[in-house]
């Protein structure tokens, strides 16, 4: 069953066309990575599929369910209540984290399954020391994000996002904030959720960690996907120009 | 330490603020019938504070009388004497009684009979070479606003000597209040002042070695009492029971008191009043007794209330009285202003157009006019807008609405800077973890825009302590106003200085209340 599913999403903003018609499926369990140059599109396409942008036509669902479908006026959104409830299905973890600077690691974590899913607050507190523990900072509850380095942040924010219990996770960027030597950390925790069959969908243009973590690349350009497929297909034997120039450029 | 904590303390403090706020509001009840007696408490010996922190003077005297006479309960009314027809109109005092002229005002107010006779002199330097009134060519005279010396000099029934007079002068200068006239005289700031004879003397009295007082005189006038014009019927009875104070000797004992034997004029040769009227003529009865009471005029009269020299001590004691009503002040406006302000940063950085521009007219009209003509406005305007007549503790209510909606379109802007000042990143992830608007702000963005609104809102919290003295407009007796009173009747700055040393131990407890909370919020970056 597909977790995701975009439909002919289009996207303008004032006259540039930012994304022309993209379709994409993401299923249960599957890591899929969207690589591209800067400008390509896919960071908006991750704004879109979180709502944080309004797509101009299309249709997206989430576990076959429609959320945003189309129209002939552009696409219909549903009510304010209905789209949160469409949020609860993923998590984002932000390229700069957004962690709640007021919160404790704790707090940030579990603030949101307390006030908002209005789950038992033992229960939800024990999954998070869990999470924590799993991410590798089981000893930082207590600390705010502002005493921790971006690799322990970028933790939490995974933790954060992980204790909503969504169907599936979007990374945007998720080492451009960091040192090199970190990234490896990461992809440890993300190989992890992958082998839990998490969901997962990461914006990147690290080619060698998407190459690592993911089952699917999709390679986009000028608002289109230009080609996908495994890694070892798209990134190591390139059928199309501008996929190659793309990799070529980046091995320079 | 959680922030839970903190917001629980702030939320004590508004429980407590709020309960000081019932506490000042409390006293409104009334019984007897009130008399209202509207009075400069800067005009000594008519009308002022004594040493003891109480409003005393001969026209007090005589209307605590005349209270007594009618069964009526007195109040003290000091007034702003810029604003004292708005006071008079609107029915927030009932008289004028206060060395008032009546000469030029004839037609303005319903006027008992004359009982001061007052004439307008000028006062000047001894040995500053001023000595008749064509000496004051050139240079500078300073005389009260709304003044009768400055209606004598330049008002439409001057004589064309006393305009010819204000011609040649370098400036006429208006001042607020006799003690900065006499500040500016001794000062070198003007060179002569212009004023009641009464008040001259009275000034003089303490000071004669330095002012002389001119032979000559501008002009020579009669104070009487200042009714809303129509008010026959309060009028007689005042009137009655002057005279009858003029019969039974109560009159000339507490003229005697006061030191006014040359100028007392009351008189039952005026059997008119200005306005053609015929005045009450009281029960002969009641002056059997009149020998008894003159025997006790001697006696009253060596104790006669002169310039009792008033320690740092009294000056701090008096002070503090009015301290509760500038921290009142402070403490409503703070409690209703702040929240306010959140409901106008709201609608200003609302996506509709109609309450954005509301609030934008709102912030734009109370930053751009004065506070002072704020406050003005809403204590008059139910009266002269709505005609209703406002309840005695409106006057308290009306600095509060005030300075409330006054502050509310400050910290309104300082709130959105704030807000604005967040990333919009914390709203997207609070958004995508499923928090409605509502929640994401006062869970995620209220709490981070506090701690970066702190040092403006400190700012503002400040200089709200030194406004608060602004209430003097709508003579509300706060610690300021009281410290002018005390430096009126005690011709000296000392009382300003009192007050101002009060204000920064205030200002100097705020500032480190404030940064103990910006060191709390310290705990995030």
């Amino acid at each position: 069953m597909s977790v995701l599913e975009m439909e002919n999403i289009k996207k303008s903003f004032g006259s540039k066309v930012v994304l022309k018609d993209i379709t994409l499926k993401v299923e249960k369990g599957e890591v899929v990575s969207i690589i591209g140059p800067s400008g390509s599109g896919k960071s908006t396409l991750l704004r879109c599929a979180t709502f944080l942008e309004h797509i101009d036509n299309g249709e997206i669902s989430y576990i076959g369910k429609k959320v945003v479908t189309k129209g002939t006026e552009g696409a219909v959104y549903p009510p304010k209540k209905e789209l949160q409830q469409a949020c609860s299905n993923f998590g984002l973890v932000f390229q700069n984290f957004n962690l709640f600077p007021h919160f404790s690691v704790m707090k940030n974590i579990t603030d949101a399954p307390i006030v908002i899913q209005k789950r038992n607050k033992d229960e939800v507190y024990r999954e998070a020391r869990e999470l924590l523990k799993k991410v590798g900072i089981g000893d930082k509850e207590n600390s705010y994000p502002c005493e921790l380095s971006g690799g322990q942040q970028q933790r939490v924010a995974i933790a954060r996002a992980l204790a909503l219990r969504p169907a599936m996770l979007y990374f945007d960027e998720p080492t451009s904030a960091l040192d090199p030597e970190i990234t490896a950390e990461i992809l440890r925790v993300l190989k992890s959720l992958a082998a839990e069959k998490m969901t997962m969908v990461i914006v990147t243009h690290e080619i060698d960690f998407a190459r690592a973590v993911s089952d699917r690349v999709v390679f986009m350009d000028g608002g289109m996907v230009i080609e996908e497929g495994k890694p070892e297909d798209v990134i190591d034997n390139p059928e199309n120009e501008r996929t190659k120039m793309f990799l070529k450029k980046l091995h320079v | 330490m959680d922030k839970a904590s903190i917001s629980k303390k702030f939320l004590y403090l508004f429980v407590m603020a709020v309960f000081a706020g019932f506490i000042f509001m409390g006293n409104t009840c009334q019984a007897k019938q009130e008399f209202i007696v509207g009075f400069d408490a800067e005009f000594p010996p008519y009308g002022y504070m004594d040493e003891n922190g109480d409003y005393t003077g001969f026209d007090l005297d005589l209307a605590e009388e005349v209270c007594k006479r009618n069964g009526w309960t007195l109040v003290k009314r000091p007034i702003s004497w810029n604003t004292k027809d708005s006071e008079l109109e609107s029915g927030a005092i009932s008289c004028i009684w206060n060395g008032f002229t009546m000469n030029g005002r004839e037609g303005q107010y319903t006027w008992s009979t004359p009982y001061v006779d007052n004439s307008q002199v000028v006062i000047t330097k001894s040995g500053s070479g001023i000595k008749e009134l064509k000496d004051l060519s050139g240079r500078i005279l300073a005389v009260q606003t709304d003044s009768s010396a400055l209606a004598a000099l330049e008002g439409e029934d001057a004589t064309d000597e006393n305009k010819a007079l204000a011609e040649s002068l370098k400036e006429l200068q208006q001042v607020e209040d006799y003690n900065s006239a006499f500040m500016n005289l001794e000062s070198g700031m003007v060179d002569a002042i212009a004023m009641d004879i009464g008040v001259a003397a009275y000034q003089l009295s303490s000071k004669s070695d330095k002012f002389i007082m001119l032979d000559e005189k501008l002009s020579s006038e009669e104070y009487g009492i200042g009714f809303k014009l129509g008010n026959t019927e309060l009028r007689d009875k005042v009137q009655l029971a002057l005279l009858g104070m003029l019969q039974d000797g109560t009159f000339d004992r507490i003229v005697n008191k006061w030191g006014l034997e040359d100028s007392a004029c009351l008189s039952f040769e005026d059997t008119t009043y200005i306005d053609g009227c015929k005045v009450p003529v009281p029960d002969s009865n009641s002056g059997d007794n009149t020998g008894n009471k003159q025997e006790g005029t001697s006696n009253v009269k060596s104790s006669a209330p002169k310039n009792v020299e008033m320690s740092i001590a009294q000056i701090v004691k008096q002070l503090s009285t009015g301290l509760a009503a500038t921290v009142g002040i402070f403490l409503l406006t703070l409690l209703f202003s702040m929240p306010l302000g959140l409901a106008v940063a709201a609608a200003r950085m609302s996506k509709y157009k109609i309450p954005q521009w509301i609030a934008r007219i709102y912030i734009s009209i109370l930053r751009g006019t004065p506070l002072m003509l704020q406050l003005i406005v809403v204590f008059f305007a139910p009266y002269y807008v709505f005609k209703i007549s406002t309840p005695y503790a409106y006057r308290f209510y009306a600095v509060i609405i005030g300075f409330s909606l006054n502050y509310s379109a400050y910290f309104a802007e300082i709130y959105r800077s704030g807000i604005q000042s967040i990333p919009q990143g914390q709203r997207e992830a609070a958004q995508i973890m499923g928090y409605n608007r509502g929640q994401a702000f006062f869970r995620i963005i209220f709490p981070q825009m506090v701690k970066r609104v702190l040092p403006p809102v400190t700012n503002e919290v400040i200089t709200l302590v030194k406004d608060t003295s602004l209430a003097f407009a709508l003579s509300y007796s706060e610690m300021f106003t009281i410290a002018k009173q005390v430096a009126a009747a005690q011709k000296s700055l000392v009382p300003l200085f009192v007050a101002g040393v009060f204000y920064y131990i205030f200002n100097f407890i705020v500032a480190l209340l404030m940064e103990r909370i910006e060191k709390r919020l310290d705990y995030y970056k």
